[in-house]
């Protein structure tokens, strides 16, 4: 087949190219500056310092519970409203998916092994790259244990789903 | 590291404002944990939990928006007075964690292990959970989130105080 080929200008060429670049990754581009939001505002609210974490727990400083207690009622109220009118997205011209997690065997203990695991690191799933990114060394060893343990629950549920036969789990 | 840190009430107002945002611009709750299922994928090609169902479209929001969050974090720390540099000073954890660095980086990874195993064995973490679940009031968040903070406050009394 032909290659087909266009006469435009190179300005108009790499503008057009961003343009389409930009429309076809929107949803992930959109994305990465909600992860940078996140991690900002995460370092910003003192989730990434250690000490805020045994303060909390240990009731000298509530600055943590201040920060989660507020950001859920806020939260509580937007989705309200976002419900009440319908609210579509930006990404998927869709009305907002308000999907809940489900009830799944194992939360209870899993929640309790998540607890233990905050405790031990003074970390959880999302600030730990934020520490990273502020230069924490102790975020490198609590990634890689998250990766870790992830990859362990994959693990074990490819076991499951093959009737517990080491064969199987690791074809695809 | 000092961080500039916010007042509790400002941090949470902008925190609840980000998880409506959120909603709106990507049109699903936030959630952190799930993202690390998707690097599992790349990182392990041949594991099948990790290739199918919500896993089988692996370069999606979900890792671009864990790709962004160290940036976040730089951009912070950046924006601090202190100059940034690497630190392995973790405050009052200091006192009650292994002292040498090797034993602290293994008592590290152990908790992460709990952590990731944890998150997915509960469906997601505090931020799935506590945050945007308890902004949806969803029974099974509430309770996963209620048990995140009794488990967590009662290690950190066993380690502080005994």
């Amino acid at each position: 087949m032909k290659k087909e080929s266009h006469n435009k200008p190179l300005f108009e060429s790499v503008k057009l190219t961003t343009i389409s670049f930009v429309y076809a990754y929107r949803s992930n581009i959109l994305g990465l500056i909600m992860g940078i939001t996140f991690g900002f505002l995460m370092s910003r609210a003192g989730a990434t310092t250690f000490d805020y974490h045994a303060e909390m727990f240990l009731f000298i400083d509530m600055q943590l519970m201040k920060v989660i207690g507020t950001a859920v009622v806020v939260a509580m109220i937007g989705v309200y409203l976002m419900k009440k009118y319908h609210v579509q997205a930006v990404t998927t011209g869709m009305e907002v998916d308000f999907v809940k997690k489900p009830y799944q065997q194992g939360l209870i203990a899993g929640a309790f092994l998540f607890g233990i695991g905050w405790a031990m690191t003074a970390a959880c799933p999302g600030t730990v790259p934020a520490m990273l990114g502020e230069g924490k060394i102790s975020a490198i060893f609590t990634l890689t244990g998250l990766l870790l343990g992830t990859m362990a629950y994959g693990v074990l549920q490819s076991f499951i789903a093959n009737n517990g036969s080491y064969a199987d789990a690791f074809k695809d | 590291m000092e961080i500039t840190v916010w007042s509790g009430w400002l941090a949470g107002l902008a925190i609840g404002l980000f998880v409506v945002l959120h909603f709106w611009l990507i049109g699903k709750p936030a959630g952190c944990s799930t993202g690390y299922g998707n690097v599992c994928g790349y990182l392990c090609k041949n594991m099948s939990y990790y290739q199918q169902g919500e896993y089988s479209q692996r370069n999606n929001t979900k890792l671009w928006f864990l790709i962004g969050i160290p940036l976040g974090g730089l951009l912070s720390a950046l924006s601090s007075p202190e100059p940034w540099h690497w630190s392995f000073d973790m405050g009052m954890y200091d006192e009650i964690l292994p002292q040498s660095s090797a034993a602290k980086a293994i008592w590290l990874i152990f908790g992460g292990m709990l952590l990731g195993f944890g998150a997915r064995l509960a469906g997601a973490c505090t931020t799935g959970h506590a945050l945007v679940g308890g902004a949806m009031m969803n029974p099974p968040s509430l309770l996963a989130g209620g048990v995140f903070f009794m488990s967590a406050f009662l290690t950190t009394h066993l380690l502080f105080d005994l």
